[in-house]
């Protein structure tokens, strides 16, 4: 029984942690091959548990394979270590690992000239492997509330990476050091949310096992609503948080200060993918409560499309796809925000539908993105510069990387047969379902998000190829025109390798990707969906303005018949500068940081100086000027001494004889 | 028999007189004196009380109070001796000694 040992898959990448960290500068490549190793084991492991657990009993069953330890227990609360292998652990862990190993892979060419800091790179990234997997196999919240930190540990590291050097994005970006800051700051403030609903959990089924939780989900839900619906919201919290979703979308994009790789590994693999399965996971929690369903598609929508709009005129090649991957990670939340809606109302179908819809766009979204980000990191390698306005006319000097890079941006522009295609509009879908089914204003809601996912998609073709046409066609401009051609082949095999998983990595919805995300035994039946997308002319609509969107692009950026600065006033309309801004939003955060949290501060400081320390100083002025004042009395006249304590002894003498003589014990 | 009084109003008049000599006289022996003056007026009201009261304890406790005494005389002239030594003098309210106040 190899899933007994699930617990290796994060601990030998934990291993592989401690074994860089300790003598990584010794071996070749400063631990570069340990890491890799460490990474395909465990996604070997994770091969062989999904094997087993997909052809054992307990799938065809329905029921997890988990089993856990106790801890600690405090009162009557225990809690427990373990893990919890389902179709959507399998999923998950099979996916992360393997990018993981890709990206590992592709590291060792794009970070040759770091020097002795690899050692430290690749620690880390092991370390990071290590949180997302050991978040995927956890059979309890606290324990994936552990790894959770883990990671958010590690996006700091690593989005710190090169935390020397200085401003070289657009003008809304910071420098390293203060983009990692922020990206812990932030997803901090979702964290905090998240242990708030934990606690409030832990309150309620008095256990954090999923065991424990899916099974009384039903009636604890019942009993409490309002505090379900508390936890859940708070839960939510974390994922706004660490998913990057709107409001606290900001962090994302200004963690393409780290190295590309890392880019690609908090984007595809692990980090921002930890938020969407925490929904994933909790979801037999989530459907208890409909309201919180809708509210979790509303920010799903909002974030698709406004991270969508951000990335229209965006120069830089990495926050392009940042951007793009903020407004993915919207349409997962959307497709699981409407899908629980649907189930929470009695619509089993659809809403397993939903489910599935999410997660696996999840999958698909991580090997286009991890080939996209990859692809990308190639261009920076080869022009040293990440202002697309200095590129173009790229696919002559860098083949493979140019089609790679196509099939990233076929996929996630939703182009058929590409897998983006298939997960993107079973999304959209889901929207519309919610909408048909729905009722009263979660109805007029679910119409409003399919309508921004439409768009969004329209928008994410243009973007897209906007991207890729600047990048590859066209003439060349300054750093494309010594560029120093294609990349090393540790760079180029992972990419061909992910540019077939983008291309059929949708096509594992008719091979029994439906089995392993069904949601509460309900199937999702692949070819059936697919039959269905075919026949709906919603899809033609959506597919037909990926293609408008794509054409726009090729009019604007290749042909030149359509002069951009027509629209948008040459970089002077309002809108483009909005844009440019990011909505605001880094505004925003720095209006309430400075308006609310300074004034905070300062209360707390004139708290702290005036009444704090005001009580300490004067109790001890007053202290020294006491005695000051006191010692004058020491005349050092022992015979004043004297006098004083037979004065003081006399006084004594007639008190004790006049109470005598008042209680009655003596008489005169 | 003599009234218990004559030796209680006795033993007031010894320690008000060795009271008055260890406030007002300025020669630290002869205050040293003074307060023996004082325990003896104390030890008197043991004597006399133990006596009246058929109560050896009174008589007990003053030898007890005499042998301490002699101690605290002991050391109080090792001191005395000691601050003649350094100012010369044996005058309680030397300027020097005064000032060892703070």
């Amino acid at each position: 029984m190899i899933a007994e040992f699930t617990w290796l898959v994060p601990f030998i990448p934990m291993m592989c942690f401690l074994i860089i960290g300790i003598v990584g500068m010794k071996t070749p490549e400063k631990g570069g091959y340990i890491a890799i190793a460490g990474a395909l084991a465990a996604f070997l492991i994770a091969l062989a548990i999904s094997f087993e657990y997909l052809t054992g009993p307990e799938f065809a069953a329905g029921e997890p394979i988990t089993n856990s330890i106790r801890w600690f227990a405090i009162g009557d609360f225990e809690l427990n270590l373990g893990y919890y292998v389902d179709g959507l652990t399998c999923a998950m862990m099979l996916f992360s690992s393997f990018i993981s190993t890709l990206i590992f892979i592709y590291s060792i060419g794009y970070m040759h000239a770091e020097g002795n800091r690899k050692n430290r790179y690749y620690a880390e990234v092991s370390l990071f492997l290590t949180g997302m997997l050991g978040l995927i196999v956890s059979s309890n919240f606290l324990e994936l509330f552990i790894f959770w930190e883990v990671m958010g540990l590690c996006s700091y590291l690593l989005i710190g990476f090169w935390s020397f050097r200085h401003n070289d994005g657009d003008a809304a970006s910071a420098n390293a050091a203060s983009a990692a800051k922020k990206a812990f700051l932030v997803t901090r403030m979702g964290d905090v949310c998240l242990m708030g609903g934990l606690f409030i959990f832990l309150d309620l089924f008095h256990s954090l096992d999923y065991t424990e939780l899916f099974a009384n989900a039903q009636a604890v839900a019942a009993a409490n609503p309002d505090l379900m619906t508390l936890g859940l919201l708070l839960m939510f919290g974390g994922v706004i948080g660490k998913s990057a979703q709107f409001p606290l979308h900001d962090w994302l994009p200004d963690a393409m200060a780290g190295p590309t790789t890392v880019s690609s590994l908090i984007h595809a693999a692990t980090m921002v993918k930890a938020g969407v399965y925490l929904v994933a996971r909790a979801f037999p929690l989530y459907i208890m409560d409909g309201n919180v369903m809708l509210f979790v598609g509303i920010i799903g929508g909002l974030t698709a499309f406004i991270a969508a709009t951000m990335a229209l005129n965006n120069m830089n090649i990495k926050k392009v796809l940042a951007y793009s991957t903020v407004s993915q990670l919207g349409y997962m939340i959307l497709a699981l925000g409407a899908g629980g809606y649907l189930w929470a109302n009695g619509y089993h179908e659809l809403g397993a539908l939903g489910f599935f819809a999410g997660c696996f766009h999840m999958i698909n979204h991580a090997f286009f993105k991890a080939l996209l980000f990859m692809g990308s990191g190639s261009v920076i390698h080869a022009c040293g510069t990440e202002d697309m306005t200095l590129m173009g006319g790229l696919l002559k000097k860098m083949k493979i990387t140019g089609f790679t890079m196509l099939f990233g941006c076929l996929s996630i522009a939703g182009i058929p047969i590409f897998s983006g295609f298939w997960s993107k509009d079973l999304v959209i879908d889901t929207a519309f379902a919610a909408f048909e089914e729905g009722s009263g204003d979660a109805a007029t809601w679910f119409l409003v998000l399919w309508i921004l996912a439409v768009i969004t998609a329209f928008m994410t073709a243009f973007y897209m190829f906007r991207m890729w046409f600047m990048t590859f066609m066209g003439e060349p401009r300054e750093n494309a025109l010594h560029c120093h051609g294609e990349s090393p082949k540790t760079m180029t095999t992972p990419l061909i390798i992910l540019a077939v998983f983008a291309l059929i990595s949708g096509l594992f919805m008719f091979f029994g990707l439906g089995d392993m995300l069904a949601f509460h035994g309900v199937v999702v039946d692949g070819v059936e969906e697919a039959i269905k997308l075919f026949t709906n002319p919603y899809t033609y609509l959506t597919l037909g303005l990926a293609v408008v969107g794509i054409a726009i692009a090729f009019m604007m950026y290749v042909k030149k018949t359509i002069n951009p600065g027509k629209f948008n006033k040459d970089g002077e309309s309002w809108l483009y500068k909005a844009l440019t801004k990011r909505w605001w939003f880094p505004d925003m955060y720095n209006q309430i940081s400075w308006k609310l949290g300074y004034g905070v501060a300062k209360g707390v400081n004139y708290i702290d100086r005036q009444v704090v320390d005001g009580t300490v100083n004067g109790l001890s002025s007053a202290v020294v000027g006491g005695g000051d004042v006191m010692s004058k009395v020491q005349t050092g006249h022992v015979q004043d001494y004297s006098s004083i304590v037979l004065f003081g002894v006399s006084v004594l003498c007639v008190l004790f004889l006049v109470i005598a003589i008042v209680l009655g014990g003596i008489t005169l | 028999m003599i009234p218990m009084e004559f030796f209680l109003v006795l033993a007031a008049i010894l320690f008000c007189i060795g009271a008055y000599g260890v406030l007002t006289k300025s020669n630290a022996i002869v205050v040293l004196m003074c307060i023996e003056l004082m325990l003896n007026a104390a030890n008197m009201n043991f004597v006399v009380f133990g006596a009246y009261n058929y109560d050896i304890i009174g008589q007990a406790f003053v030898i007890m109070s005499i042998s301490v005494a002699a101690a605290e005389v002991a050391v109080g002239i090792a001191i005395l001796l000691n601050a003649y030594k350094i100012r010369k003098t044996t005058e309680l309210n030397d300027s020097e000694l005064t000032t060892m106040r703070w």
